[in-house]
């Protein structure tokens, strides 16, 4: 591990005004994948493991990479504009991406929906669409035909005044601005960190039936977890390890 | 000599844990469970599986009398209903629409509701911590909130047979009534070891526990294998829910528990008597028969039921004459703040509840706020995590790159005493459901006293972060466990149920749940609720209250197993 990690000047709170560091500085993932190949743990993939998982777990897990519904519940400019603004408000800029709007649209149209709604909010599957529709307005206002065909500029602009409650008008003015963006945010983190290429990413160990662990002290690490890396430059490591 | 028994206690009247197979999760016996026609009028009609209408159950059926137990979601089998995975863990939550409302609504399901046999415990972290003995008046020792019309001391007994049962692990328990534990505290994982490190330094006393997990094999449940997935219904049969600690012994003694059935109206006669719940079963409305109802809904349910239980003599629901029924609803500020540390500390190992504090569980003039709140570890998987970071207002590129550093974090709960008031309450709102039955709604406001409260507990958190040297912290304002809205009390003017559960007016139910508690102390619920289920049994077997089975009943036990 690197000086990188254990300090802590790469977090977005210490950086303050420079905003968060540029992701791509960070080590290319090597084994498996992660959303946009890059990570801290180049060289785990949490999929080498699935044979100690038990298999009604790897059944759900698996479902996820290799049946990604189809969609169902959204018309199709709405997804447009719900799978541009979830890779905006998830930093999904390049692929390969964690394709978050089709779990959604699948969950919505099940209706597997959480225990509760706002006294003051529509049915969940109602704020999706308002959201969309929403999102679509602010950026006509703007002079591109949907929020999916604006700028990246512009998409990640109005990202934030909807994370800032600075919307209205329109589809707008049917929802609680604040609690419709917790809506849509609590869906898509979800569905993104439910994700194994995002496992790979943050170094989660993933299912651990009916393994468990036994290394559980600081510094301690099962054997399979993956090492962190955080500022090796790859293309002379792999030399210097006789990767190539 | 009580030291060299850690472990080893077989826990008296309840064979639960060695009735369980060693090979397999699921609850065996099924298949041979007793079961009753609707036109048996049964001797206990329970509403609920969970963790009162569980132990309820267990109690009067060791004592002979003939119990049904009508539960909601399904009977669970953890080998092939619940995996190791967050995401595919939703159907563990009681998912149907609740309205919320209030100037500080309490988002519902996920984190406070139960579905399924086993109820809210399939799915808490483990912690059973005892009720201090302070909580029973708070009326009268603080000038807040309400006095229980019971006293620590009649629980007690019931605390230390809960704890053999589940069984409880933990240190030498220091606050409250000290007291100890069966079995030996957990190793604890790298992120808690950071937790107390800095809380040491802050001069917190933090303790191994309380959980109820098992610390080497108890009966043929298994040792806990450190997997860090409690809060997604444990697949092992280490952590303790009703499921495995009391459903296995009840169904041994004759309960029937007839999952998939949804309790909608608890029917009373002419007289003021129950004679049974009317309930929906595939589809068909149904009516069983009982000599006497205990409905364990738990805080939103039961008032819902009572309330949609109208009758001429109880025109606005039953045991509502009052107007009490949904109010004092209690819920736990539960804010966390996580800490950032050089290390790997990795905080998905290990279960979630590992050490906790409370020392500031009482009140202190010095910090200007009536009660106080106890400090837990807790320690989020990835979705987890992912919602405390947005919580603390990052998204995008900074939200992911909080998320990269998951495995250099610890995080800190606390669960504040938030006091007791009327306007907290359920109502039946205008929608209905799939069974045609008006849905809830929970209306919840802060007071200033719980504001202060909160703001307190997360100051301490942060302090103990910087006092253990954490290079960022990150916080996030949430709410936990659900206590109250039929409470017990001293008179019928007041409160719901009387010192024996029993709703007054209705000398022959009860609702005995986390609804019954007039106050919540800063301690999580379950084990205080499975003690008052044991009291209500004993006292019921004892004859200490009215409504015990009929001369008829009994003496039909004597041809019964």
């Amino acid at each position: 591990m690197g000086e990188g990690a254990r300090d802590a000047g790469h977090l977005p709170n210490l950086r303050g005004a420079d905003g968060p560091a540029d992701p791509y500085r960070l080590p290319r993932q090597r084994r498996g994948q992660t959303p946009q190949m890059h990570g801290r743990y180049p060289d785990y993939d949490v999929l080498d493991e699935i044979a100690d998982w038990d298999d009604l777990t790897r059944g759900v897990v698996l479902r996820r990479l290799h049946d990604v519904p189809s969609r169902r519940f959204f018309t199709e400019a709405e997804w447009d504009a719900l799978a541009a603004f979830c890779d905006v408000v998830l930093a999904q800029d390049s692929d390969p991406r964690i394709p978050v709007v089709a779990y959604i649209d699948e969950k919505l149209h099940a209706g597997r929906l959480d225990g509760y709604q706002y006294a003051d909010m529509p049915d969940d599957r109602e704020t999706w669409r308002l959201v969309a529709r929403g999102l679509d307005q602010v950026a006509q206002s703007k002079g591109p035909a949907s929020y999916a065909l604006a700028s990246a500029e512009v998409r990640h602009e109005i990202a934030g005044e909807f994370s800032e409650a600075k919307v209205t008008g329109g589809a707008w003015d049917q929802v609680n601005v604040v609690r419709a963006f917790g809506v849509v945010m609590r869906s898509a983190l979800a569905a993104f960190y439910s994700h194994p290429w995002a496992w790979n990413e943050i170094g989660f160990g993933g299912p651990a039936y009916p393994r468990g662990y036994a290394r559980l002290g600081i510094g301690m690490s099962e054997s399979w977890e993956g090492v962190e890396a955080f500022d090796i430059d790859p293309v002379p490591d792999v030399k210097q390890r006789g990767l190539e | 000599m009580r030291a060299a028994l850690k472990g080893a206690l077989r826990p008296r009247e309840n064979d639960s844990a060695y009735l369980l197979d060693v090979h397999s999760r699921g609850v065996p016996g099924r298949e041979r469970m007793h079961r009753y026609p609707d036109s048996d009028e049964v001797d206990m009609l329970i509403v609920g599986c969970g963790a009162g209408g569980s132990v309820l159950a267990q109690r009067l059926a060791r004592a002979g009398w003939r119990v049904v137990v009508l539960e909601r979601g399904p009977f669970w089998d953890p080998d092939t209903d619940w995996v190791s995975d967050e995401e595919g863990s939703a159907h563990l939550y009681w998912n149907d629409k609740r309205i919320i409302g209030g100037s500080d609504p309490v988002e519902m399901g996920k984190n406070n509701s139960g579905h399924g046999v086993g109820g809210s415990m399939v799915h808490y972290a483990g912690y059973t911590p005892r009720f201090h003995p302070s909580d029973f008046d708070v009326g009268t020792r603080d000038g807040v909130a309400a006095d229980w019309p019971i006293s620590y001391w009649d629980l007690k007994p019931h605390f230390e047979r809960v704890e053999r049962e589940l069984p409880v692990a933990g240190q030498d328990w220091p606050w409250g009534d000290p007291h100890r534990y069966p079995h030996s505290p957990h190793p604890i994982g790298a992120a808690a070891d950071r937790a107390w490190a800095g809380a040491r330094a802050h001069g917190i006393e933090m303790r191994v526990g309380p959980v109820a997990i098992t610390n080497g094999v108890f009966g043929n449940r298994p040792h806990c294998i450190y997997r860090g997935f409690c809060l997604q219904g444990c697949k092992v049969n280490a952590k303790a829910s009703p499921l495995v600690t009391h459903v296995p012994d009840a169904i041994e003694h004759g309960v029937e528990i007839r999952s998939d059935s949804m309790a909608v109206r608890v029917e009373v006669d002419g007289s003021g008597r129950c004679t049974g719940v009317t309930y929906l079963h595939a589809g068909r409305e149904r009516f069983q028969r009982a000599g006497a109802v205990a409905v364990c809904g738990y805080s939103i349910e039961s008032p819902r039921l009572l309330l949609n239980s109208t009758s001429p003599r109880f025109p606005a629901g039953v045991g509502n004459n009052a107007d009490q029924v949904g109010r004092y609803l209690m819920v736990q500020g539960a804010p966390q703040v996580a800490g950032r540390f050089p290390e790997l500390l990795r905080m998905y190992k290990a279960p979630p509840p590992e050490v906790s504090s409370e020392q500031f569980y009482e009140t202190d003039p010095a910090r200007g706020f009536m009660r106080g709140f106890s400090i837990q570890t807790v320690s989020p998987l990835p979705i987890g995590w992912a919602e405390h970071v947005l919580a603390d207002g990052h998204r995008g590129a900074a939200l992911r790159e909080y998320m990269r550093d998951y495995n250099h974090w610890a995080v800190l709960g606390a669960l504040c005493e938030l006091l007791p008031q009327p306007e907290n309450r359920v109502t039946l709102a205008d929608e209905t459901d799939q069974f045609d039955m008006p849905i809830a709604r929970f209306d919840y406001t802060q007071c200033d006293n719980d504001r202060a409260n909160i703001a307190y507990a997360k100051q301490t958190m942060h302090d103990v972060w910087e006092a253990a040297g954490a290079q960022d912290v990150l916080s996030i304002d949430r709410y936990a466990h659900l206590v109250g809205g039929c409470r017990m009390g001293a008179n019928s003017e007041s409160s719901v149920i009387d010192q024996d559960h029993r709703v007054w007016d209705v000398p022959n139910l009860f609702i005995c749940d986390g609804s019954a508690m007039p106050t919540q102390g800063s301690a999580n619920p379950a084990l205080t609720i499975m003690a008052l289920a044991s009291r209500l049994a004993q006292r019921l077997v004892a004859k200490r209250v009215a409504a015990q089975p009929s001369n008829r009943a009994l003496a039909r036990r004597g041809g019964y197993r």
